[in-house]
């Protein structure tokens, strides 16, 4: 179980929020002309990124805001949690424990069946 | 009865004789003894049938590792696979032999072991296949799966069991020598600290054996005592003994359990144990080592016990298995053995040792010639030989000359391996150290710091020195323990795993898995098949998948493919644990969240009017609703739905209608919000007037309706569904702060503050103003779809003029704590008038007549609104509303689409059902083509027959037609497809 | 090396075990990977030697590699709970899985290898009012698409089931859907089991290879850059589950999948106690008792993206006092192992079985919770789309294009947790 730092309440169990998949995903507006692919693309493509991801949560059972994060997906690594307006942080910023798609970090990865 | 082995041990309370049932069999023991120690102390070492074979198997360890000895504990609602070697003995506990029939002695299943050349590894994968298909279900697979299982199924137990949370700086996972030093060191330091020890006397390798003689001139035991005493005196740390950590997960989050009834039956209303969930910044692993066996012919006679576990039988339990054992081993930790059975006054019977003469400690050689002792160096065990014990030992000594000896005991020892077991759950890397032969700790994942020989450091008289440099990092105090040993030791050890035997037949076996009765022939058949990576093998041979996860055999494994492959063992793979550490009772995890504490129970304010009016509840989610009030305990359900309905639409009817969500929004753009929030627009509606509305997915699709009542341009109160409420609050929180921050508007929900009563049928205006005589209820004054706020005695009450049923009708809303008395008030008016109570089968009936629909009966989230006719909800001049842009997709405009429709038998004594298929044949061939189901249906009182909703393709154009519904027993039941509304079309009785 | 045929009975076992069990041949050879294959598929789970195995088989091909970054089987096929069945709702679903359970029931046969599937029937609770609708709406489908399903009273659940509490606890068992043919399998054997065969016919299986990059040229295949080089290809097919969407993007595809950690546990062995697979989506809980006499226990799914192969143990929590509640005999068992695999997640619940944009290249994933049941019948048309460079009809509506003109497969109530 991860514990998230609320930007609001600070360090809680994860017990006390939900995730809300990728940050940082625009609706298209309503109003202008879009195609079926791109309309698709934003209800149903997250990316599914392994390795540094940016993410939303919602203190669901606490102050109920949404908040962003950088997690880690290869080791679940929490490295940054922010509000959601403020300026998304750079890639390079975070250090990449993965060095190919499907790769797995030296520590931290569950999956033994890769030898290093 | 015979005399029981005993001498000193200051865990055993030798005044206090204890007796027990092992097989109905009445055996003594003390106060203090494992079921494996006083077995032991009456000679009994045969206590159970192995896996497959079912061989005779005896006590092999002293400890959590033992893979032979598991029991049922029948005195605890029959326990199954309970470790012999751990569990104490209580007066009058019942304890019973696994997996063998009749009797432990005479078992019928080892007759298995005459067919074992053919049990090989992937047995069963290369059988069973002839002659014919029909072979397998009705003959083999039976067979198999009759012989699973060791121990029998347990009895029923309501597990009493707690949580507890910790929040600390500091875990220390045991407390044996390294982690009473660690804690010591960090006596009233500022770190809060838990010090976890799985024993209920702490010390660990101090009491297991007598390989310390001194520490700080204190005898061993006296400064185990002081230093408890000074630990528990402290403020920072606290002690939690009869504690086995079991889990290590991310985070620093471990997983504890705690049993509260060591030694003395469970009571039946004291918890029995305690889940200790804790999250800390720090661990520290003091767990120690546990020893490995060595493979060889009939490893697994009864009668052989691992060195280090025969010590522990002397030094923590006083009694020695037996006066003279034989002593096999390829490293220098037996030596203090030795050692302790030449203290109690005995001697081996030989020590037989693979290093070479040179290698073994010079005072290992002067404690043996002393003790005039044989002394074998150089040589190896190549397999011993017995029936219900071992009787003969065969040694091939260093000139390769075959020797017997005769001796029904033998302590084997295989070297030791650090207890990585946690370490790897944590999922810290480990190394192969090639001297000391074992896995090691090498880099931590979290911040964890391993101790003495949890990790790899096995030289006692170095410990302070490892703790000081570890623990700097908290600023621990300096240690200066001064410990003397009675056996100089630094770990030594020489490589071997396995020893081939003398004469080999395709019967002989020389296990590398105890419990699953795995041997090394079928690693190296494993092997030669391909399963060369190590977690085949695992799968396929099922080594290490027994319920000790293979804790003194796996590394050897490892050492035994690694020589096959001619790799390295670290190339070969490493072993890799899953939690939990042993076995972890489901009961301490289920703790109290379960029983009457599964799911909470939310009930409307009237709930208790409710059940004194004999309704039946359905659950709803996690409501308690009203399904039906019989009136009384002959009345079926349907004959109560009928007459409930029935007297809706001639008199009147009320439904409690509070477990529907209700949410507040409110803010200067709250009106732009409703509108992209919901498919219909509320911005031309007048401020006091309620529309019925549909809430769409991004997909299109819809996900809940309600009805949204207009207070001002900047205040709306929506109602859901109930299932749906916590969704739609959820979703518009998500929109108002991530996608249009830019609006001024908060929501929040007051479905618990305020009660809903629903009030229809033709007498409900004259109820109304009996119970509200104030108001006028005139349909000038009061029409449809609007809603007035009031004041009734005092509080402020809203009532919306709206109707489910079909009937006139109006939705009360109350604070809830007042709920009661208008509650009681619309019955005792409304007696005169017919007014009945009705539940949620009459409402769902009522409202299916008129064509309403239900969120999730007759949708299930691949309906649009056009699909169920609702175009009229869409408004029409958005620009954006959720889901907007997939109403227009390629699939969503297809006209052809599955649409709501209503249907009715055309033999009117036809009973439709739910769930049953739309077809377009009379007879049905199988596979048919289906056009949609029934959604929704019920006998209507009012049409006098059965009828119902459905969704089938391309509906809309299909009203007029014919087709057919199947029924549960695959015949069909001619249909007429028609409109979906059923009762007044043109929505007089609505607006009368 | 040269591929060799084996031959399993008990004849074969009997001569064997008067040998010492020495002469067994290898299961499958070892080879370095060559320049050129004319299908490469990535991943070396039962899905992925699968389609190789009927690639070689049904199609002819023959210039095979199955790459595999670790083993063969040691992602979700070796992680599953084996649940097999077929009583899916929509008609796309029901015509898969049930292509797949008659593989399934001649699988043993076909392989000479026994993946012991076991046809001790599937049950799905009812535990209130909606429950009921939902599986009597299924049952009906089922039953018109030609597949056993069949609704047991509160009483017929008692008879087969005695040990679970039907009453005494928060949601009541009200009944329940079941499929007799449904069942368990051996999760390792069938990846066993089809890599032997397809070795047999040829097919390179090269484990520890991890695909890089998928190469693509002017909306071509290329191959596939690999951890033992470059390997050129007419043909790639990607069943990576979890890493299918990590190695799509390599080729400029996007895929809707979301990878979630999925956990599941076994208890200690005990004698047979529970005849049947019993699962409830409304409490959390599923169970079968293995051949060794384990209970395999399905956990949920965490709410969000990982890849480590490990959930919390809040969602183990969940499941166990759901067992306890609905198995008061349970109370005393003790969990011997808990693991976790990543499942791959569609927004429909459905997978995706389909080419691409790129000419030859394929994908097979999505399979989200409930894969194991659908690996021969998934290899099986996977295999026929790789070939004919179109999909079969059975798949046909598991393509990628349904996400763009919005004619999902969705399969939320059906699946939900359980599958």
């Amino acid at each position: 179980m991860l514990i998230i730092e609320c930007p609001y309440c600070g360090l809680r169990d994860q017990s006390e929020f939900s995730n809300g998949g990728e940050a940082h995903v625009k609706r298209p507006d309503g109003s202008s002309e879009i195609s079926d692919r791109e309309w698709s693309e934003y209800v149903f493509i997250r990316s599914n990124t392994k390795g540094i991801f940016y993410e939303r949560w919602v203190h669901s059972h606490g102050c109920r805001k949404w908040f962003n994060c950088v997690r880690d997906t290869s080791t679940d690594e929490i490295l940054k949690t922010y509000k959601i307006y403020d300026t998304r942080p750079k890639l390079k910023d975070f250090k990449n424990l993965v060095d190919t798609p499907s790769g797995e970090p030296e520590l931290g990865s569950g999956n033994f069946t890769v030898k290093k | 009865m015979k005399e029981l082995k005993t001498n000193s041990s200051p865990f055993v309370n030798f005044n206090q004789k204890i007796s027990f049932l092992f097989d109905g069999k009445k055996i003594f023991g003390f106060k203090g003894d494992t079921i494996a120690s006083a077995l032991l102390r009456n000679n009994i070492n045969l206590v159970g049938r192995s896996f497959k074979y079912h061989r005779p198997r005896g006590i092999y360890t002293c400890g959590i590792e033992e893979p032979n000895a598991l029991v049922q504990i029948i005195s605890e609602y029959s326990e199954p696979n309970t470790r012999a070697t751990i569990k104490k003995i209580y007066e009058g506990m019942e304890v019973e032999s696994q997996n063998r029939w009749p009797s432990l002695d005479n078992d019928i299943g080892s007759i298995n072991s005459l067919f074992s050349p053919l049990f090989s590894a992937g047995f069963y994968y290369k059988t069973f296949m002839g002659p014919h298909k029909s072979f397998w279900k009705r003959i083999y697979e039976p067979i198999i799966r009759r012989a699973a299982g060791l121990g029998k199924p347990p009895k029923e137990f309501r597990a009493l069991s707690s949580h507890l949370h910790h929040n600390v700086d500091i875990v220390i996972v045991g407390a044996g020598l390294n982690g009473l030093l660690a804690a010591k060191s960090l006596i009233n330091n500022n770190h809060d600290i838990l010090l976890l020890d799985f024993d209920n006397h702490l010390g660990g390798i101090i009491n297991n054996s007598a390989k310390i003689s001194s520490i700080d001139n204190q005898s061993p035991q006296e400064w185990v005592k002081s230093t408890v005493e000074a630990i528990e005196k402290s403020k920072n740390i606290k002690i939690l003994k009869n504690t086995l950590v079991t889990t290590y997960n991310y985070i620093n989050h471990l997983i504890a359990v705690e049993d509260k009834h060591v030694g003395s039956r469970p009571s039946e209303n004291k918890v029995n144990n305690i889940l200790h969930k804790i999250r800390t910044d720090h661990v520290i692993l003091c767990n120690g080592h546990i020893e490995r066996f060595l493979s060889f012919q009939n490893n697994d006679l009864p009668g052989i016990m691992l060195a280090s576990s025969f010590e522990k039988y002397i030094c923590r339990y006083g009694t020695l298995p037996s006066k003279e054992p034989v002593i096999f081993s390829n490293n220098s930790n037996s030596n203090s053995l030795i050692y302790s059975i030449i203290n109690q006054g005995y001697k081996p019977k030989a020590y037989i040792d693979s290093r070479s003469g040179e290698n073994i400690e010079p005072e290992l050689f002067d404690l043996i010639r002393k003790h005039d002792i044989p002394l074998y160096t150089n040589s190896q065990i190549k397999g011993v030989s017995g029936g219900k014990r071992i009787e003969k030992i065969l040694i091939e000594d260093s000139t390769g000359g075959l020797s017997e000896i005769h001796s029904d005991f033998l302590c084997v020892s295989g070297g030791i391996n650090p207890d990585v077991h946690l370490f790897t759950q944590s999922k810290g890397l480990l190394d192969w150290d090639e001297k000391d032969l074992t896995y090691k700790p090498s880099k931590p994942f979290q911040p964890t710091i391993t101790l003495g020989s949890a990790s790899g450091q096995f030289n006692l008289e170095k410990v302070s020195d490892e703790i000081n440099e570890k623990l700097k990092i908290f600023k621990n105090k300096v240690l200066d323990t001064k410990i003397v040993l009675n056996t100089k030791e630094s770990y030594q050890i020489e490589k071997l795993w396995e020893i081939s035997p003398h004469k080999s037949s395709i019967w002989s076996k020389s296990f590398i898995d105890l419990q699953n009765d795995v041997t090394t022939k079928d690693i190296r058949q494993a092997i030669s098949e391909g399963f060369d990576r190590i977690e085949h093998l695992k799968r396929y041979t099922t080594n290490s998948m027994g319920t000790d996860q293979g804790k003194i055999s796996s590394i050897n494994a490892l050492g035994i493919v690694s020589d096959l492959l001619d790799k390295k063992v670290n190339e070969v793979g490493t072993t890799i644990y899953r939690p939990p550490y042993a076995p972890l009772s489901f009961a301490a995890i289920a703790g109290r969240n379960s029983y009457e504490f599964y799911d909470p129970e939310r009930k409307s304010p009237i709930h208790q009017w409710h059940k004194d009016n004999g309704a039946i509840f359905e659950d709803v989610g996690q409501w308690k609703r009203p399904w039906y009030f019989p009136l009384n305990s002959s009345e079926s359900m349907h004959d109560a739905v009928q007459r409930e309905s029935k007297n809706v639409r001639e008199f009147a009817g009320v439904i409690d209608g509070s477990t529907l969500g209700k949410i507040e929004i409110k803010g200067k753009d709250a009106l732009s919000f409703m509108n992209l929030i919901y498919t219909n627009s509320f911005s031309k509606m007048k401020p006091g007037s309620a529309r019925y509305a549909l809430m769409l997915g991004e997909d299109g699709m819809v996900k809940d309706d309600g009805i949204i009542s207009k207070i001002s341009e900047e205040h709306f109160i929506a109602t859901t569904t109930t299932g749906g409420a916590a969704t739609v609050l959820g979703c518009m929180e998500e929109y108002a702060q991530t996608e249009w921050p830019n609006l001024n508007v908060y929501m929040n929900s007051i479905t618990e503050q305020f009660a809903t009563f629903n009030i229809s049928g033709p007498k409900t205006r004259e109820i109304m103003n009996k119970v509200f005589p104030e108001i006028d209820f005139s349909n000038d004054a009061f029409p449809f779809m609007t809603f007035q706020f009031h004041n009734y005695h005092g509080m402020q009450i809203r009532i919306l003029r709206a109707s489910f049923t079909g009937e006139m009708g109006y939705e009360i809303y109350i604070p809830s704590k007042n709920a009661a008395k208008i509650w009681g008030q619309l019955h005792s008016y409304g007696k005169d008038f017919g007014l009945i109570p009705y539940g949620t089968e009459t409402m769902h009936l009522l409202r299916a007549e008129k064509g309403y629909i239900l969120i999730g009966q007759d949708t299930d989230g691949s309906i649009t609104p056009i699909d169920l006719g609702l175009n009229w909800t869409i408004g029409k001049t958005k620009q954006d509303f959720l889901g907007k842009r997939s109403l227009t997709r390629t699939d969503t405009i297809r006209t052809d689409r599955k649409q709501l429709v209503g249907i009715i038998p055309s033999n009117k004594e036809d009973q439709l059902t739910e769930g049953q298929h739309i077809i377009l044949n009379q007879t049905i061939k199988i596979p048919i083509p289906m056009l949609g189901h029934i959604t929704s249906s019920y006998q209507s009182p009012t049409l006098g027959h059965s009828f119902g909703l459905a969704v089938i393709k391309d509906g809309h154009s299909l009203i007029g037609k014919k087709a057919f519904a199947s029924t549960p027993d695959q015949k069909t039941i001619p249909i007429e497809i028609v409109k979906p509304v059923f009762y007044d079309e043109e929505n007089k009785r609505l607006v009368s | 090396m040269q591929s060799v045929k084996r031959k399993y009975s008990i004849f074969s076992m009997a001569k064997n075990a008067f040998n010492g069990h020495k002469d067994w041949p290898k299961m499958w050879r070892s080879p370095e990977p060559r320049e050129f294959y004319d299908a490469i598929i990535i991943g070396g789970g039962g899905h992925g030697l699968g389609t190789a195995y009927y690639l070689a088989k049904e199609h002819g091909l023959k210039n095979i590699a199955v790459i595999e970054k670790g083993w063969l089987g040691g992602g979700n096929t070796g992680r599953n709970t084996t649940i097999i069945r077929s009583n899916y709702l929509w008609d796309d679903s029901a015509h898969l899985y049930e292509h797949s359970l008659k593989l399934w029931e001649n699988l043993s046969s076909d392989l000479n290898y026994n993946v012991m599937f076991s046809q001790r029937g599937v049950m799905n609770l009812a535990h209130n009012e909606h429950d009921i609708k939902e599986i009597k709406r299924r049952i009906s489908a089922n039953n018109l698409n030609g597949i056993d399903s069949l609704w047991l009273s509160k009483e017929e659940i008692q008879k087969k089931v005695p040990i679970m509490n039907t009453d005494n606890l928060r949601y009541p068992v009200l009944g329940a859907s079941y499929q007799p043919r449904g069942g368990t399998a051996r999760h390792d054997a069938i990846a066993w089991g089809f890599a032997m065969r397809a070795d047999e016919m040829g097919v390179d299986i090269i484990q520890n290879c991890e695909a890089l990059q998928i190469k693509t040229k002017n909306g071509k295949i290329e191959g596939v850059e690999t951890s033992k080089g470059f390997i050129r290809a007419n043909k790639v097919g990607v069943v990576a589950s979890g890493h299918s969407s990590v190695l799509a993007e390599t080729a400029g595809i996007r895929l809707p999948l979301q990878s979630k950690p999925l956990q599941a546990l076994v208890s200690e062995p005990i004698k047979p106690i529970i005849d049947t697979v019993v699962m409830s989506s409304a409490v959390h809980a599923y169970v079968s008792q293995s051949d060794k006499g384990e209970l395999v226990i399905g956990a949920g799914t965490d709410s969000y993206n990982s890849f480590t192969q490990r959930g919390g143990f809040d969602i183990i929590e969940e499941t166990i006092r759901a067992m306890v509640e609905l198995y008061p005999v349970f109370g005393k068992m003790k969990m011997l192992r808990q693991w976790g695999g990543i499942v791959d997640i569609c927004p429909d619940a459905s997978p995706i079985i389909s080419k691409s944009d790129i000419e030859g290249l394929f994908f097979n994933c999505g399979w989200g919770t409930g894969g194991f049941k659908a690996t021969p019948g998934s290899a099986n048309v996977f295999a026929h789309t790789i070939a004919k460079n179109e999909p079969h009809q059975i798949n046909a509506a598991f393509s990628l294009e349904r996400f763009v003109s919005g004619k999902l497969v969705d399969e939320h109530g059906a699946a939900a947790v359980a599958h």
